[in-house]
């Protein structure tokens, strides 16, 4: 084995050198898209609460802004590699891209553990942050949001610093702001919701009414909630549910084969997506080990949990009755899972598409942040169901048309979107 | 006996205490005053009598004193009277008598009770005192007088003292004797061989002469005192020998204290009366000579709190003779007692006078306060078993653990159903209408707990009890809780304690404290806004900002009881109060995990103690519970902030207990900074305390020497243990604690980790480390590796695992290598800190590239892998994560790691294996439910070890030996079977010997089972044999055998019979 570390950059580059391969893109576009387009890397002095000043390196990349501002996370985290950042904020490119936000893709972060920091340490990092790239940020160039270990918190005091540098409100400067000071309503029910829009797409392709289908999800957060509540308003059987229990340290699956009560569970629910097993065995639902949520005889599955949920070794176990995997979280899938799901021709919602709600309401924060206008829940719900559907049909389209999987097809699209921005700009 | 009748006459009773009491008081008050007139004193005492006695409407007293006689107008002689003699300097003066003017029914003395005797003898006694006060004081004032204008002697005053009171004059001119001789007069030193027993280097009496010294008598002694008086009327001033005849006169007065306290036999009665009568002089003006008035304060707090000088020495500062007024009033004894208060009270008692006076110097520690309390004195319970003949209960500390086990329900049973004796109910009743109707704890306070650096905590029980109802309810439950307190003394839990610890012989009595417990009605329930526990050292750092003494607190909603025990399933809120801005718990995911979801209450309407979904409670109660917009946040997505003071409406909308308003908005967090560095100054040693906040003012209720459990209690570090047998070293952010017979290493080589060049096997490490976690054995295993356990984001910063894939680990240490110029930052377990404190997990971070560190990687690359053997799927992973088996690899040698915060060193090194106190799992188990201690499991895990070494494979037929189940799962109970799995390959022949052979084995141990712990089970051997075919097909039990989950554990066979052939 050669001694060459894992590099989620270089692997990110590899998978789009096989899509620049597919779509036959010229060298100039390969060079621009394969790195970023811009890379900011600065000293942030903070004068610590012991009096003493400690400087942290914080840096933004903007990966590609061909097809509207950078978009794309804040990150804190102790021991941030370059190499990290930049594979992600080519992978916000893509994914604004299929999606069809007018947005590109970017990241950003300080090297520092919060864990070591006051509150008013991290203030002063978030202000010192902004103080620095001031000038290649804000609503109209790159619009930064939370990531690991920040918070809203971190984004006020950062659109602050931004609007009192430039001496007016800019709220549209960044997303992931608090209902009531530029936030926007509907980004809890967004994700869910938009995995499935995606589902009902599908199964309008695959001539199958909802009402007749059941359905299992791995997960009781934000994301499984409202796909569920969306999923039993268009007639479909949730039959069951697997989430973490914090006292036993191991995932349960709930099961009721008539279909779940929503609205039930989630009165036996804990604030923070844990069931209360005591309860719900006494309301009549099976307690099956965590992993029982994929085994189940179903038309659809939802994993919408961790990554590396679905792999090698219980792949196999998928029912034949499944049609269609809707990925509600990132990366459920490994690989040779995949293979085997694309060979059972199992209609698969890649995570790149299925969750794409999620971004797409951070769009239209920004977009109700730069009029300065507020919108109901219904109206962003309903833009949502727009967006997500014709991404959807778009992705499922070029993927009949071209003979690909879903999975690739999502990714060659948002590739092949944004190297034509950038041809169409005349960069290459 | 009619128990309604009992009652009534025991409130009868009550009365009328209650009204002698008053009128001692009224009498005492009339005595203080000292202006007023003796006349007048009298005429006041006469009214003052008769409401004090039982029938105050026919009662009648005249005091008779010299010539006058003091009555109230129509006084008539009646044959119903009683009379005390009122005397000065044992010479009668007068007499005051009580009569009753119509006959009453005869009582203890005609129609007296013995009572009232009592009292009247007092009132005599308090009068004739007085008396003896005034003359003395005009003697004084006449002779200021006369000197002033005359000049004239204090020679008046020995020839008063000489009539009146010569044993006084004679303790005087000794004490003058004694203060011209250290002035250095050569006088004196003459007169004072000849007074009395002299202490100076010449003295006959030191020079071991077998002579008797010869006493003198008094007339001599007396004609000398005026000898002395004349030399020291020669050298020093007339104001000077005045002041100290003075000084001493008033001195003198408080002789019946020392007398009191000199004798080891006084009673607490005795002592309590001594105290109360000091406590009167002392507000008429008595004043102590500092030494007298320490010797007081030191003859009091051995008596009546702690005979360590340790805890004296400090005491003695603080608690002033006077404040045992107050608390000898609150003391409940049997008579004749000769008990103490116990370790916690007398800890409380001295914080409570520490904080006191230092309140003076700094302001936050003002009204900082103690919850009322009342005491039993240690000796209650001995009184309690003697009043019920139920002394062969104390032999049960000297039984088999096994039947002190089977026996312990009956000792409560028995003791629940025991009569206190009548003084203590009398105590008890008193205490009950103190308090009033509100909820007490009753809690232990051993004698035993204030041993220095004994962790004797929560062995005994503390009780909760509502309080509500009529005074007979709460009496009995009063009585039910102290029966129950007193009877876990004789549980099996303290009892298996005191004969690990060796404390068996010592002589264990237990004081109770019964005290009000801090707090507010909300609704139907009780309990303080907050409360918790605080240390002012910290063993358990998050940061490597938060230095040791930054402290820490536990904080928790409600009553404690969450604070002081580790929990399984909920959290307390960590603060460092010297770093309170650094914070456990950062982001909004850690913030609502490792939040509080739980408060323990006591419900009012069913009397009991209970622990409520917070959540719910909110719901029910938020907008009546006090301080709740401090204690709480609001939670909207992914934005957590403090709830206005008013409009949050606790019904609707997520909250997260985070204490954020308490820590940042009120002065609590420097207030109990203030009083950790306070108590541990005072003590010299590091403290912890408990305490309770009702809203509006912050209560102590506990402080002692901080304790360790016994694995966090600071290790010796070896010096000798030679490099090679030494596998780590290290030299920063090290905590107390001693992980012992570790007999798996997991080490994952950071270098090797760094080279994974795909994704899929990095995380594949993490899912194999969640594989070990689950078959190594619990808690004897430790998982070493790079960087950032359970790192989320960067997998690459350290293995991806979550807090169920490490749990079972006895300890978790991060290596940090240097990477070209610079070394990374450590995680200290952040990613799952809480739960590690919670489960006793220890961490460690290494740094092996600092100077004169060893990190020994000969042997963590050299040692055998057993890895593949175990989990053969993740075989190609076995370049990266070294499993290795200590005991099969050197010799049934096991690992060792010894740490110490002081020296801020650690040392982990090959060694025998010890009974050295042994990592326990999880502590509050321990406590609560002695079902699920670690010894049953580990004596069944020795158990199957020595089967499986003395068993003879070739002999048998045998191939393989594991065990599986309860057993290896560190579940076992004292009823569970072991559960083993025999590889067998021999003959039919060889396979009836093995059954018998085994046979024996499962008698011998089922025996020694039911010696251990009183369970009888008829099979504790439950045997499996399996062929090779069977695993080759997997059939049956077989499958256990590589399990990946609950995987049966191979155990070396035939190691004591013959070392040399195991070689595997």
């Amino acid at each position: 084995m050669k001694a060459t570390s894992y590099n989620p950059f270089e692997t990110a580059q590899k998978q789009f050198d096989r899509t620049a391969d597919l779509l036959q893109l010229n060298q100039a576009t390969r060079d621009l898209l394969r790195n970023p387009i811009r890379e900011y890397h600065f000293s942030i002095p903070v004068r610590m609460d012991n009096g003493k000043t400690k400087i942290f390196r914080g840096f933004r990349v903007q990966h590609n802004d061909a097809r509207g501002p950078s978009k794309g996370g804040i990150r804190f985290h102790p021991q941030e590699t370059i190499d990290t950042v930049r594979a992600l904020a080519m992978w916000m490119t893509w994914k604004t891209a299929v999606a069809e936000i007018p947005l590109g893709g970017g990241k950003g972060g300080v090297i520092c553990d919060p864990h070591n920091l006051s509150k008013n340490e991290q203030e002063q990092i978030c202000r010192g942050w902004v103080r620095q790239i001031v000038k290649n940020v804000g609503p109209y160039e790159d619009v930064p949001a939370p990531d690991v270990m920040t918070s809203a918190q971190h984004m006020l005091w950062m659109l602050d610093e931004y609007e009192t540098i430039v001496g007016e409100k800019r709220p549209g400067f960044i997303t992931g702001k608090p209902v009531g000071l530029g936030g926007s309503l509907g980004r809890k029910e967004a994700t869910g919701y938009g995995v499935m829009i995606t589902v009902r797409e599908a199964l309008k392709e695959l001539n199958i009414e909802p009402k007749n289908t059941s359905a299992s999800f791995q997960g009781f957060g934000n994301v499984a909630r409202y796909a569920i509540e969306l999923y039993q308003q268009m007639g479909g059987t949730v039959v069951c549910v697997s989430c973490w229990d914090q006292k036993d340290q191991t995932s349960y699956a709930y099961r009721k084969k008539e279909g779940i009560d929503l609205q039930e569970l989630l009165s036996i629910t804990d604030p923070f997506g844990g069931i209360d097993k005591a309860q719900a065995e006494a309301l009549g639902y099976e307690v099956l080990p965590g992993d029982a949520w994929l085994e189940q005889d179903v038309d659809i599955l939802v994993p919408a949990a961790l990554e590396n949920q679905i792999t090698q070794e219980n792949v196999n176990k998928v029912s034949g009755r499944v049609k269609i995997i809707a990925e509600g979280a990132n990366g459920p899938t490994t690989d040779e899972a995949d293979q085997y799901i694309n060979e059972r021709k199992i209609f698969i919602i890649p995570d790149l598409l299925a969750n794409a709600g999620g971004v797409t309401c951070s769009y239209f924060e920004q977009v109700q942040s730069n009029m300065n206008y507020f919108w109901e829940k219904d109206e962003v719900l309903g833009k949502l169901d727009v967006k997500m559907t014709s991404a959807f049909i778009s992705v499922s389209d070029f993927a009949k048309m071209n003979n690909l999987d879903m999975r690739s097809a999502a990714y060659v699209i948002s590739v092949d979107r944004v190297a034509q921005a950038c041809q169409d700009r005349g960069w290459v | 006996m009619n128990k309604d009748k009992s009652l009534e006459k025991l409130i009868g009773d009550l009365k009328e205490r209650a009204k002698e009491l008053n009128c001692l008081y009224e009498i005492q008050e009339l005595l203080s005053n000292t202006d007023l007139p003796v006349e007048e004193i009298c005429m006041g005492i006469v009214q003052a009598i008769p409401p004090g006695w039982q029938f105050p409407d026919v009662c009648q007293a005249k005091i008779v004193y010299r010539d006058n006689v003091f009555q109230p107008d129509g006084f008539k002689e009646t044959p119903w009277q009683q009379c005390a003699n009122i005397t000065i300097q044992d010479e009668t003066v007068g007499k005051i008598c009580v009569c009753y003017t119509e006959e009453r029914p005869p009582a203890d003395e005609g129609p007296f009770l013995k009572e009232e005797r009592k009292l009247i003898e007092t009132i005599a006694e308090q009068f004739g005192l007085y008396i003896l006060h005034q003359q003395l004081k005009s003697v004084f004032e006449g002779q200021k007088q006369i000197q002033k204008e005359q000049k004239t002697e204090w020679k008046v005053i020995l020839d008063l003292l000489k009539h009146t009171d010569p044993k006084l004059l004679i303790r005087i001119s000794r004490k003058m004797v004694n203060y011209l001789c250290w002035t250095g007069l050569k006088e004196a030193e003459l007169l004072l061989e000849n007074f009395g027993p002299a202490y100076s280097e010449e003295s006959e009496l030191l020079k071991e002469s077998n002579r008797p010294y010869q006493a003198r008598g008094r007339s001599d002694l007396l004609s000398l005192s005026y000898e002395i008086f004349e030399v020291a009327g020669n050298h020093l001033s007339e104001d000077e020998v005045l002041n100290h005849i003075h000084k001493w006169i008033k001195e003198d007065r408080s002789g019946f204290l020392v007398n009191v306290l000199v004798d080891t036999g006084s009673s607490l009665g005795k002592i309590s009366g001594a105290i109360e009568r000091y406590h009167h002089l002392a507000m008429q003006g008595l004043e102590l000579s500092i030494p007298r008035e320490i010797s007081f304060r030191v003859a009091l707090i051995r008596r009546l709190m702690s005979d360590q000088p340790g805890f004296s020495r400090i005491a003695k500062k603080y608690i002033q003779v006077d404040d045992f007024s107050d608390l000898m009033q609150r003391m409940i004894y049997p008579t004749g007692s000769h008990g103490k208060l116990g370790g916690k009270s007398s800890g409380l008692f001295l914080a409570k006078q520490i904080l006191k006076k230092e309140a003076r110097k700094n302001s936050i520690l003002q009204n900082i306060k103690t919850p009322k309390t009342w005491y039993i004195t240690s000796d209650g319970i001995l009184n309690f078993i003697r009043y019920n003949n139920l002394e062969d209960i104390i032999e049960q500390k000297y039984k088999d653990i096994g039947q002190v086990h089977q026996e312990y329900p009956y000792v409560v049973y028995v003791f629940k159903n025991s009569p206190f004796p009548p003084e203590i109910i009398q105590g008890l009743s008193l205490a009950l209408d103190s308090f009033g109707e509100v909820p007490l704890i009753v809690r232990s306070s051993s004698l035993l707990e204030d041993r220095l650096g004994a962790a004797f905590a929560g062995k005994y029980k503390s009780l909760f009890i509502a309080n509500q109802g009529t005074k007979e309810e709460r009496l009995a439950e009063l009585t039910d809780a102290v029966a129950e307190v007193y009877a876990s003394i004789f549980g099996p839990d303290p009892v298996g304690y005191r004969i690990e610890q060796g404390l068996q012989d010592y002589h264990e009595e237990m004081g109770i404290m019964i005290q009000e417990v801090v707090g507010n009605k909300v609704g139907r329930y009780f309990f303080p806004a907050f409360a918790g526990v605080a240390f002012s050292n910290n063993e358990f750092r998050w940061s490597n900002r938060i230095k040791r003494e930054d402290g820490l607190v536990r904080l928790v909603p409600g009553l404690g009881t969450r604070a002081v025990d580790r929990l399984s399933n909920d959290y307390p809120i960590l603060i460092a109060p010297g770093q309170p801005n650094l914070r456990a718990n950062t982001t909004i995911d850690e913030i609502i995990r490792y939040s509080p979801k739980y408060i323990d209450v006591i419900n009012l309407e069913t009397r009991t103690f209970e622990s409520l979904n917070i959540h719910k409670l909110l719901k029910e109660y938020g907008k009546d519970y006090t301080l709740v917009d401090k204690l709480l946040s609001v939670l909207e997505e992914n934005h957590i902030r403090q709830p206005r003071p008013i409009g949050t409406d606790y019904n609707k909308g997520n909250f997260v207990v985070t204490f954020e308003g308490l820590i940042s908005n009120t002065p609590f967090i420097d207030q109990i900074k203030s009083i950790l560095a306070v108590l541990s100054e005072k003590y010299n040693h590091p403290i912890d305390i408990e305490f309770a906040h009702d809203g509006r003012d912050f209560y102590l209720l506990q402080c002692r020497s901080q304790s360790y459990a016994e694995d966090i209690k600071p290790a010796s570090i070896p010096s000798n243990i030679p490099e090679e047998r030494t596998i780590f070293t290290a030299k920063r952010y090290i905590s107390n604690g001693l992980v012992a017979n570790v007999t798996h290493i997991v080490y994952v080589d950071p270098q090797k980790y760094s080279e994974i060049s795909n994704y899929q096997d990095l995380i594949a490490v993490g899912r194999v480390v969640g594989r070990l976690n689950k078959i190594l054995p619990k808690r004897q295993f430790i998982l070493m590796g790079p960087g950032r356990w359970g790192s989320r984001g960067d997998i690459k910063l350290g293995v991806s695992v979550t807090y169920s894939e490490i749990n079972n680990t006895s300890m978790l240490i991060e290596i940090a290598r240097k990477q070209k110029d610079y070394v990374p930052d450590l995680s200290f377990g952040t990613h799952f800190f809480q739960d590690l404190v919670e489960a006793n997990i220890r961490y460690l971070p290494l740094y092996p590239d600092d100077k004169g560190i060893i990190f020994n990687e000969h042997f963590l690359n050299n040692s055998k892998n057993i890895l593949p053997d175990i989990l053969p799927d993740f075989a190609h992973l076995s370049e990266v994560i070294k499993v290795i088996d200590v005991p099969s690899s050197f010799e049934g040698e096991v690992l060792q790691i010894r740490m110490n915060a002081e020296d801020e060193k650690a040392i982990a090194f090959l060694t025998q294996p010890t009974d050295e106190i042994e990592t326990k799992a999880d502590k509050k188990e321990a406590t609560v439910d002695i079902y699920k201690s670690d010894i049953y499991w580990r004596w069944r895990l020795r158990c199957a070890e020595s089967i499986a070494a003395n068993l003879d494979t070739a002999r048998f037929g045998v191939k393989g030996f594991y065990v599986f189940g309860s057993t290896k799962n560190a579940t076992a109970g004292p009823e569970s079977d072991i559960d083993i799995l025999i590889h067998f390959i021999g003959t039919t022949a060889q396979q009836k010997d093995l059954l018998t052979w085994l046979e024996g084995w499962n008698l011998s141990l089922s025996h020694t089972n039911f010696t251990r712990t009183g369970k009888k089970i008829d099979n504790l051997l439950d045997i499996h044999l399996i062929t090779d075919e069977d695993i080759k097909n997997r059939t049956s039990y077989a499958s256990k055998i590589g399990a990946v989950t609950d995987a049966a554990m191979p155990l070396s066979v035939g190691t004591a019979l013959n070392k040399k052939d195991v070689s595997r």
